[in-house]
């Protein structure tokens, strides 16, 4: 199997546009989380979240989710110094979940509202996830293998781990691969509904966390054979050095008590990337700040690699959960951290809670020559990804 | 992505308003075939096949989803809990769910939602229902495409046993009828193709494995791949030279001339099945008989899983549903065909299918 490096990246983030605001905002400890103002916040318990700020560039007839991800991913290309012929046979995976569907809500609000909406070619197609996909490959003319991904919050990492596959597999030697989300009223709202909203901004792994925060954002990364990369002579931010995707089986909603299903996707990835877990000293965390998802992914990550044996930290504290992007934003702060040598800190994080036997990197980065590190994701539905980035090449 | 794989297909289930059952009620269908006034799966029918306990607490297009995927383990002989991973494909997920879930806030605002709608409105949530009633926890991918989500997830599931990343995969298509979107093609004047709604599912594993524990090999998928053709979104494309069926053959040492028949995606939305024949005709320059079950059976994504079995079907019988006014069947070379989706916008998918 082919080994599968990382030569590019792209973000667009509750920071704003661009790789350099999003590190710089991750780095100093910056939280994004504040009041919404794209969707209507009157009534509810929690009012907050992380918003891109000012308007996305592009065409206001795209959903503001395609610009973002077309910001995203052809920043990712840039990073990398790819241009339109090398995306002919390149592949695409999207990971998505709401689609244009702030776009498709508005249209459909105001059918309720008013008694009528015009009739909307836009308003039926944005609603699909895979509009993103069909956005990009036609503005940035990726002709290889394309299709999109829905495993809810891991979306963005399962389109990483899709990719790695089809590189590993000799089928392309290049892939653009990401996850992207736009704050929707139906996202809003329905985790509104199920009470797993801090009121507050949200506070993973802190005694006191009661719940997440909804933010929004596009990651893409561009990955690379390593072969190709090291022929082209390009820069290499990290080895995507193996990856694990489980399903717990248990229920729709709540993650499987002991974390059985995470347990099986951190050990694959380790067995994939032939990794022992002393040798990982960092661990993205999916770390939503709900009480569940907190204390069972400490449970988890404690019977792979040992009580204490890795720091770890959450980027959902400073720029909330982004939904189908979380997962590829935060493999690319993963992948920066590794680059930097500096683990971006938990945002919020006052008083630790007891059971998490982590240091969690309390508000305040820190510095730490890191070589192997873990990115973990969860949705849900209960499924499980892990993905395990080595610094440069492996 | 190019699979050349040996994958067999060793279980089928279907839930349609035209057939319910596994690869013996397919076959009977398929050998004299007649469309469905309507392509609507009844409350009655289903009411029939769902435990009443899933019944009040599943969706009904997750019970269309777990009712199909059981079917198709039963035949299979694998058991629950079995090693097995999961993909599903499907263009609108529960759209069903997503607007009464927005209908409750709309009518009574914050106090009208309801927590237990709210994870239908996220399209993976027929897999982890699925996933839930037959235990499968390896992988679980849910892919979303128009028109082809079916042969997409086929061709993904194809990949992952080949590969061998998983040692099984239950893979499926599933969509339901909905009224909003039905309403709004109306009003577009986009309603002229017949849609339906319904869930297909097949089990795949290595040809070896199934072998080794005695199951019966209806088919297999010996080579699949999936690329975009170039077009706008939603858009139908000029580009008539499919990467993917040459992939295809390429990866099954196959010429155009070794495939018999084809089943493909042909809808009556007429700009996109001119565009498929002229991708078909220039790749296949022999022109072979194709066949799309659309007309019987309404296009929705369990539909391209739908063809697979059926195409197993054909290379097993030599015979070939057709829809040409009437529908009849017609007799065609035994043993490889090929089964092809082309969306608007580009996404498309090849499977070569073989007999056992």
């Amino acid at each position: 199997m082919k080994s599968v490096v990382i030569t590019g990246l792209g973000a667009v983030s509750p920071y704003g546009a661009g790789l350099v605001a999003y590190w710089k905002g991750l780095a100093a400890g910056v939280c994004t989380i504040r009041d919404l103002t794209l969707i209507e916040t009157e009534g509810f318990r929690c009012r907050i979240g992380a918003e891109v700020p000012g308007t996305p560039a592009g065409s206001a007839r795209r959903t503001r989710a395609d610009r973002l991800a077309i910001a995203a991913a052809a920043e990712a290309l840039a990073d990398a110094g790819l241009g339109a012929r090398d995306c002919r046979a390149a592949a695409l995976v999207v990971g998505a979940v709401g689609g244009g569907m702030l776009e498709a809500e508005a249209w459909y609000w105001r059918g309720a509202r008013e008694g009528a909406r015009p009739a909307s070619v836009r308003a039926v197609r944005a609603m699909l996830p895979s509009a993103h996909a069909e956005t990009l490959s036609s503005r940035l003319g990726l002709g290889g293998p394309r299709h999109t991904v829905v495993t809810a919050c891991s979306s963005g990492a399962v389109a990483l781990a899709e990719a790695a596959e089809l590189i590993a597999d000799g089928v392309v030697d290049v892939a653009v691969a990401g996850g992207v989300d736009a704050i929707t009223r139906i996202c809003f709202m329905g985790f509104n509904a199920l009470k797993l909203l801090d009121p507050a901004p949200c506070r993973p792994f802190d005694q006191e966390r009661r719940g997440m925060s909804i933010g929004e954002g596009a990651g893409f990364l561009v990955l690379e054979s390593q072969a190709r990369a090291r022929a082209r002579r390009a820069r290499v931010y990290a080895t995507l050095a193996g990856h694990g995707m489980t399903t717990d089986a248990f229920h729709v909603t709540a993650p499987e008590p002991e974390g059985d299903g995470m347990v099986r996707a951190m050990t694959a990835a380790l067995r994939a990337a032939g990794a022992a877990p002393a040798e990982v000293q960092y661990a993205n965390a999916h770390g939503t700040g709900t009480p569940q998802n907190d204390r069972i992914e400490a449970r988890a990550l404690a019977r792979v690699f040992g009580e204490g044996g890795l720091l770890v930290s959450s980027a959902k504290s400073m720029i909330g959960h982004t939904m189908a992007a979380a997962g590829s934003l935060e493999a690319i702060a993963t992948v920066l951290a590794l680059e930097h040598g500096v683990v971006p800190p938990t945002a919020n994080l006052v008083t630790p809670d007891g059971d998490v036997p982590f240091d969690c990197v309390p508000r305040v980065s820190r510095a730490a020559p890191l070589t192997c590190a873990i990115s973990n994701s969860f949705g849900f539905g209960g499924q499980n990804v892990t993905l395990l980035f080595r610094r440069g090449v492996a | 992505m190019t699979t050349r794989s040996g994958v067999a297909i060793t279980g089928v289930g279907i839930v349609s308003a035209a057939v319910t059952g596994d690869s013996a009620a397919l076959g009977a269908f398929l050998a004299a075939p007649v469309a469905p006034p309507d392509t609507a799966f009844g409350a009655g029918a289903l009411a029939a096949l769902v435990d009443p306990d899933e019944a009040r607490r599943l969706s009904r297009v997750c019970q269309l989803t777990v009712t199909a995927a059981r079917l198709a383990l039963r035949e299979s002989g694998l058991e629950r809990d079995a090693a097995l991973g999961l993909v599903v494909g499907t263009e609108f997920g529960d759209l069903g769910s997503t607007h009464a879930f927005a209908d409750g806030f709309l009518a009574r605002g914050p106090a009208g939602l309801s927590a237990l709608l709210f994870p239908n409105t996220v399209m993976n949530t027929m897999i982890a229902t699925t996933a839930i009633a037959v235990g499968a926890r390896e992988m679980a991918l849910t892919l979303n495409a128009p028109t082809v989500a079916g042969e997409l997830a086929v061709a993904r599931a194809t990949a992952a046993v080949a590969s061998g990343r998983v040692p099984a995969v239950l893979v499926g298509g599933v969509d339901e009828l909905d009224s909003v979107v039905e309403h709004e093609l109306r009003r577009l004047g986009l309603a002229g193709e017949r849609r339906g709604e319904g869930a297909a599912f097949l089990v795949l594993e290595p040809r070896a494995t199934a072998h080794a524990r005695g199951a019966t090999v209806l088919g297999e998928v010996s080579a699949a791949a999936w690329r975009a053709l170039r077009s706008r979104p939603w858009g139908v494309g000029r580009a008539r030279r499919s990467q993917a069926i040459e992939a295809v053959l390429r990866a099954a040492g196959a010429q155009p001339g070794d495939v018999g028949w084809v089943y493909a995606s042909a809808s009556d939305d007429e700009p996109r099945d001119r565009w498929e024949e002229a991708v078909l005709g220039a790749a296949l320059p022999g022109g072979p008989p194709v066949s799309s079950l659309g007309r019987l059976l309404g296009r929705h994504a369990g539909l391209g899983v739908l063809r697979v079995a059926a195409a197993a079907w054909t290379a097993r019988s030599g015979l070939l549903p057709v829809v040409n006014g009437t529908a009849h069947v017609a007799r065609v070379r035994p043993g490889r065909g090929l089964v092809h989706g082309l969306a608007r916008g580009g996404a498309h998918v090849a499977l070569l299918v073989d007999a056992a």
